[in-house]
Parts: C-alpha cells; structure tokens; sequence
C-alpha cells in the first residue's frame, strides 16, 4: 500500500466553492423519518385491504365452513392484489422514495414482496374454488365452470396466469437463463396481469360494490399505482430525452475494454444529478437500441456535456463502446443514494475498486468536504485497471483527502478484498480507516469484492446507516 | 430507527382493522335490525282489513297455514308485493301471485346482486325457492345451501306478501 498523497491542506478552491456543510445529523433524521413513514404506510395499505373486507360485513361471514373458506380467499386476495400495487409503486422510480431509501433498497423490498403476492394470489383462486364449491355442492375443479361463467372471471385467470409466469421467470434460478432484456419483455407482461385482473374484482365480489367507499378506495390504488408507473418510468423520460436531446460527442479509449464516452446536450444542470448518480441509457444505433444501461455519470455534467465511463461488462457494453459520435440517446434518470446527500456521519471513508471507480470521481467532485475529513482507498488487480486514477488523485489533493492505493491480486488468506501483500502485512479495515466508526463508508465495485469489504466492515460493527454501496454487476 | 417503522406500522395495521370492523359489524347490525324488523311481517304490514288471524310472531305462520289448508271465508285472488328486505349482498323483493287462495307464482322484483356472485346465487338458488313454495303452498322450506342470505329475504319478503293476501 502505497500513500501517494497526503493532507495538503488546501481550502475549496474559489471556483468550486459551496455552502458549508449541512448538519448530516438532522438531514439523516428527517431522511429515516420519511423513510419509517413509508415502512409504515406499507403496513397500513395491507391492514386497509383487511379493512375493507370487515368493513363490508365480512367479520360476519365466518360462521360455516363454506364460508369461512371463502371470506379467507377473499382476503388473500384483497392483500395480494394490495402487494403487487405496492411493488408497482417501488418499482416507479419515484423520486421520494428513490431520495429517502434509494432506488436499490426500494428493489429489494420489491423482489421481497414477489413470492408472498403471488402465493396470496393463488389461495385466493383455490380458496375461492373450494369455498364456492363447498356452498353449491361442486367438487372445487367442478366449480370452475360455473366460475368462469361469471363476469370478468376469464380475464382473471388470464391474470393470474401471467403473474404466475412473471414470477417465476424472476426467481433466482430461472431469471439466470434470461438475458436481462428478455426477462424484462416478461416482467412487462405484469402491467396486463394487473390490469386483466382489475374488472373481476369491482364486478363479481360485494366488497368494492358499485357507490361504496371502498370500491373509490381501490380505484384510487389502481390509479396511484400506474399513474406513477406512467409518469416516472414512461413520460418523464420521455419528456427529458427530448429537452436534454442528449447525443454522443466523442468517445474516449481510457484503458484496453474501457472508454469514456462523452455526451452533449442542452439544460443538462436542470437535471440536478447528484455526483454518483446512475442514468438508464439507451443508445439509438441498430445494433444497441434494444438494450438499456444503467451507467453512472463519471463526472459532474456541465451545462452543455456530461461524461460516463464503461468497461466492457455485459453484451451491450462491448456494443456501445463503438457507437459513433452523433448517435441520438434517451435516458431515465438520475437514480440512486450514492451520493453527498446520503451522507449521515462527520468523516468520509472510500473503498472502491476497477470500473467502480466511475461513479465515486463523481461523487468525490460533487461532495461537500472539509479538509482531512476524507480518506480513500483505491483498489485494482493490475497497473492496466486504475482506470480515472490520476483524476482522483487530482481531486483528492483539491478537496484534502488523503489517499491510499493498492495493487495486485485478491489474496487467498486474510481480508480476501486486498491484496496478498497487504493482507500478510496485517492490514485490516480499520487500520486504513481509524475513524471508521465516525465515518460514512462509501464503496464501489464488483459483486463478490464488494461483498467482502462489507463483510469486514460489518464485523467492525459500522452501523448500517454509514454503510453505502454500489454493486457493479448489473 | 426500523423499531420505530414496525411499530408505528403495526400500530396504524390494528387501528385500522379496529375501524374496520367496528364499520362492518355496524353495517351488519342495521342490515339484521332491518330484515327483523320485516321478518315477523304480519300485523304491521297487512294491506286489507281481511281476516286475518294476525298473532304475533312465531304462530303467524301455522297460523297461515291453517288458513290455506282450510279452503275458508273469502279465498283471495290477484298480486300482492311483498317487503323490500336487505341483505349484505342486496335487496330482494317478491311478488306473489294468488288464484282462489292458492299460490300460483312467485315473482322475484328484485334479487341479491351486489357483484357478479351473488347474481349467481341468485339465479340458481331461486327457481329452487320458487318450485319449493309452489309445492308446500307457504314459506315452510328450507333455505337454499349457499344462498341463505338470498334465501331468508326471498322468504321474509314472501310472507309479508301472503299476510297482504290474506293467506
């Protein structure tokens, strides 16, 4: 490990200057309140589902078997129908929620809500067939005659069938077959799924019976919940592709499988991406317009120019790592809490390694530091991947950080995310970063790597509110 | 700071069921007081000055029957509606059909259809109603399995009908 640069205590250059530090303290806190706000919300939108089923004389119902069964598959059905409007909403990309617990968490709260959904879902459908059959005397498969014959009830098997296929096509094991565009058509299918089940509801049940409250209640969900789909994950890009009209300007070999590829456009200040950002591009060549990408920007835009740098990761990126310049590109974004404004602690510590480097050159240029309150740490396996390095570096001697570097292989004992050198020399964690309890630890970098940092800086017992990452592996 | 979101969220959950509940089973208790009300429906709804045996409650209806099964004094003839009877599911409202003190039809004015489900159990359990009435002559039959909210109105709003008939 080598300590190329050290505390030149130099004040923020006039040019860059910016309001001091806010109180990260209260920032974090009224960030946690909204975001328990939001936790709580989740809670109270499955209660309300409940709710509603009471509120129609349900608690009534439960006095037979038959019936018994058939209020319980209506209540599955009631909080399945709620889940999946929820993970419509965390998958909307809505900037509240993007800014209090960022894109990433809002995700894995999503994933997380899949399987109960859609086990919610298919009780429903059983219970239902079970319970009706019990009352009118059919075997529960005799029942799905005089099901379907009801209105709307085709569609909502329709549905139901979609979901089921929308699922597993997201499980772990399954998703691997798929390249991401492939899964996504798939994941697109969800949209009809919600919408082919909506009809049966408000029509075959006397829950949400035409004039009641509770039939506004659940429209006024159905409306939340693909309005923001419409207006955050549809039009707002839309609009921005066209006011930005972002096009490529030059792109820059860095490194062997590494460029940068440098953007002009218009008002691109007015897009207010915070440094460590990501934007979904999608580059408008024949080859490449079928894939999106989500890239950090490695630089802070001008008005008129913004920057991303790419290594050749996945198939799409060796194709845009040639787009010539001119090629039109429309984005989404700018997504993610890598940034200054998720900072919670005093002190500022940085891990990151290869193309991870992108978005914290971003972030280090954007942040609001003082002197000495930074201390990085640069990782690469060999000399060819220290891809921006000298511009960190230049940053680091700008905003008084101090800055430590180290090259060579992952080691095979000790902390597996250093060097072996490094490792054998007893270097941990905490003897590159003595504040780190005090601090914010930032890190960048592949999966597996990233992984290991966290590990360790866990067992050193950072707080989870001081850890940030941002994995590379899309 | 995530104690603080479980807690408020299973807080707002409960208070929410409360409220919840408290609304149905209000809802539930003036659905019920409504279709009591119409149930016993004898001495309050009797149209003509007829004869009619009107005791109160429970006999009213051996009551009735006595009186079919007696051809007696003046036979009625002609339509008569019967009470307009809620249930959670919807209204239901009959009206009967009497020829010389015989019932003769069963006209259903109004039926459960609040949602596609119930308008199905209203279409299957009420030809069975009907052909049951049609062949005791009175509301002596037992509800249709499934259907007993549809069946208890469909038979209190027939036996506010025969009281008016007289029967």
């Amino acid at each position: 490990m080598s300590a190329n640069s050290t505390t030149r205590a130099s004040p923020v250059t006039a040019g860059r200057s910016r309001p001091a530090a806010p109180d990260r303290r209260q920032q974090y806190r009224r960030r946690s309140r909204t975001s328990d706000l939001l936790v709580t919300s989740l809670w109270a939108s499955g209660a309300v589902a409940v709710a509603l089923f009471l509120a129609a004389g349900g608690g009534a119902r439960f006095v037979t078997i038959a019936d018994t069964v058939t209020s319980i598959g209506i209540i599955t059905g009631l909080i399945g129908t709620d889940f999946i409007l929820v993970m419509l909403v965390l998958a909307a990309r809505i900037p509240l929620i993007d800014r209090t617990i960022g894109h990433d968490r809002a995700i894995a709260v999503h994933r997380s809500l899949g399987k109960p959904a859609i086990y919610l879902l298919l009780a429903h459908g059983v219970l239902l067939l079970i319970g009706y059959g019990m009352s009118s005397g059919f075997n529960p498969i005799a029942e799905i005659g005089p099901m379907l014959s009801l209105p709307d009830m085709p569609l909502a098997f329709v549905g139901l069938g979609l979901l089921l296929v929308v699922v597993v096509t997201s499980l772990v094991a399954v998703r691997k077959k798929f390249s991401y565009e492939g899964w996504h058509l798939v994941h697109l299918l969800s949209y009809i799924a919600v919408l082919v089940a909506a009809p049966h509801q408000l029509s075959v049940g006397n829950i949400l019976a035409g004039g009641t409250f509770e039939r506004v209640y659940w429209i006024a969900l159905y409306v939340l919940a693909f309005g923001a789909i419409a207006t955050y994950r549809f039009a707002e890009p839309v609009i921005a592709t066209f006011v930005h009209r972002i096009q490529v300007s030059r792109v820059e070999t860095v490194a062997p499988g590494v460029v940068s590829i440098h953007f002009s456009g218009r008002k691109l200040r007015s897009l207010e991406s915070a440094g460590g950002q990501f934007f979904v591009w999608r580059f408008w060549t024949g080859r490449t317009w079928w894939h999106s990408h989500p890239i950090s920007l490695s630089a802070v835009p001008t008005e008129r120019s913004a920057r991303i740098t790419v290594r050749d990761l996945g198939t799409g990126s060796s194709a845009i790592s040639s787009v010539r310049p001119g090629t039109r590109v429309s984005f989404e974004g700018p997504y993610g809490m890598f940034t200054d404004a998720g900072r919670t602690a005093p002190r500022l510590a940085i891990v990151v390694a290869g193309i991870g480097i992108t978005p914290v050159r971003a972030f280090l240029e954007d942040s609001r530091v003082r002197p000495g309150e930074t201390t990085i740490l640069l990782r690469a396996s060999s000399p060819d991947e220290t891809y921006l390095w000298n511009e960190i570096s230049e940053l680091a001697r700008e905003k008084g950080a101090r800055l430590y570097t180290m090259l060579g292989k992952r080691a095979t004992s000790g902390p597996g995310w250093m060097p072996q050198a490094d490792a054998s020399r007893g270097v941990t964690l905490r003897s590159v970063f003595p504040d780190l309890m005090d601090s914010d630890l930032y890190v960048c970098g592949p999966t597996a790597w990233l992984d290991l940092v966290e590990r360790d800086a866990r067992r050193a017992g950072i707080p989870q509110h001081q850890l940030h990452t941002e994995r590379f592996d899309w | 700071m995530t104690i603080r979101a479980t807690l408020g969220g299973i807080f707002a959950s409960v208070a929410i069921l409360v409220v919840g509940w408290q609304a149905g089973s209000a809802a539930v208790t003036s659905a019920n007081s409504t279709s009591s009300a119409t149930r016993p429906g004898s001495s309050t709804t009797t149209g003509t000055p007829a004869a009619t045996p009107s005791a109160a409650g429970a006999p009213a209806t051996a009551a009735t029957q006595a009186t079919s099964a007696a051809p007696a004094k003046a036979a009625a003839s002609g339509s008569f509606t019967g009470s307009d009877t809620n249930t959670p599911f919807g209204n239901v409202q009959v009206q009967v059909v009497v020829s010389n003190g015989k019932i003769t039809d069963v006209k259903a004015l109004h039926l459960t259809d609040s949602g596609g489900r119930s308008v199905q159990i209203s279409n299957y359990a009420v030809p069975i109603l009907k052909s049951e009435v049609l062949q005791s002559q009175s509301v002596n039959v037992s509800s249709v399995g499934g259907a007993t909210y549809t069946s208890d109105a469909y038979l209190t709003s027939l036996q506010a009908a025969l009281t008016k008939a007289g029967l």
